[in-house]
């Protein structure tokens, strides 16, 4: 498993909240959607919840801060 | 060049670089982040090459994003080639980790997928890299507060079998390691044997804070428990060690960096003398 496509996903997961919501509501449904393989919506549907939070509020702050430093320079 | 000795460093930060440059009796080492100057022309590259001048100096990239299965950006890799052209580093690293997908750009380190196609995608990755600039990266193991999804190995298969599949060598960051073995359940200590020690190019170490599993944020001391793994490690590594200490943030008075490169000089030693004396 792993493909452009599977990374392209949990990129998305990781930064658009919206997306991230529809996804937990509907796990399977929504990879299928985005044309993953059933290998790939299987082990979606096994997803760390707790640590996709996590993991995306902390990315969310790592950009919010490279912003303000760039608007620093 | 380590003269066969075991080095320990700083990481080069603005606000650390003054009282770096006047404690250089007690640091050997620097690392650099190469993206910083990825933009740089040759004026702004001149300040680094005076540095490398002074102090061997690492550089150390965080936005390639190579442990994927996506090629990596050329225009990217030629980037980090002027960089390294320009400053002759004794060596420099990447991340084991992918940081943009899909037209995504994520910000940060994000494990991949522990998986062979995520294996072979980095050693494509690394042999495109080690083309343009003319050396390939060390690969750092990385810290992450989820379990990367898709995964079909532990982590210390990935990371030996990915390190070998690249040619290459690995940069071991113990507070990664000791994030994830806090944040998954596991012994860092007891995953050591199962690394490829024989390819360690250099060490991290660095501090974090828990916001319900451990963040490694580089703005916190180095606890007690990565100490203690770089004892562990220089028991058994079989090269000299170079050692980095990073900190990003929340910067304490440089007395206590120096007090923290003072204490990983005291446990290489006493990780070196556990290992002779064992071998006498």
């Amino acid at each position: 498993m792993s493909s452009p496509g599977f990374e392209a996903f949990l990129a998305r997961l990781y930064v658009d909240e919206a997306a991230r919501r529809r996804f937990l509501d509907d796990p399977r449904g929504v990879a299928r959607a985005a044309g993953l393989d059933e290998a790939e919506v299987d082990a979606l549907a096994r997803i760390d919840r707790a640590g996709l939070e996590l993991a995306a509020r902390s990315f969310a702050a790592k950009r919010a801060s490279l912003t303000a430093a760039k608007a620093r320079r | 060049m380590t003269d066969g000795r075991d080095r320990v460093g700083l990481a080069w930060r603005p606000e650390l670089a003054a009282a770096i440059l006047t404690h250089l009796d007690r640091v050997d080492v620097v690392e650099v982040i190469a993206d910083d100057y990825a933009d740089a022309g040759s004026r702004g590259l001149r300040p680094l090459r005076t540095l490398a001048a002074q102090v061997p100096v690492m550089l150390h990239g965080v936005g390639l994003g190579l442990a994927s299965t996506i090629d990596v950006d050329t225009r990217r890799l030629e980037a980090i080639a002027r960089v390294v052209d320009t400053v002759r580093p004794e060596a420099w690293s990447e991340h084991l980790a992918f940081v943009r997908a899909g037209g995504h750009e994520i910000g940060h380190l994000a494990a991949p997928p522990r998986t062979g196609a995520t294996r072979d995608g980095t050693a494509r990755n690394v042999e495109r890299a080690r083309r343009i600039v003319g050396a390939a990266p060390l690969l750092e193991n990385v810290a992450t507060l989820i379990d990367p999804p898709g995964s079909d190995v532990d982590e210390p298969s990935f990371i030996r079998d990915t390190v070998t599949a690249a040619r290459t060598g690995l940069v071991l960051d113990l507070h990664n390691l000791h994030a994830n073995a806090v944040n998954f359940g596991f012994d860092a200590a007891d995953t050591l044997p199962r690394l490829p020690l024989d390819r360690v190019g250099a060490v991290h170490l660095a501090g974090g804070r828990w916001i319900g599993r451990l963040l490694d944020d580089h703005r916190h001391d180095v606890p007690d428990a990565v100490f203690v793994l770089l004892e562990a490690l220089a028991e058994r590594a079989p090269r000299p060690l170079t050692v980095i200490i990073e900190r990003d943030g929340n910067f304490p008075p440089f007395a206590s960096l120096l007090a923290e490169v003072a204490r990983a000089r005291e446990a290489i030693a006493r990780g070196r003398a556990r290992a002779a004396s064992v071998a006498a």
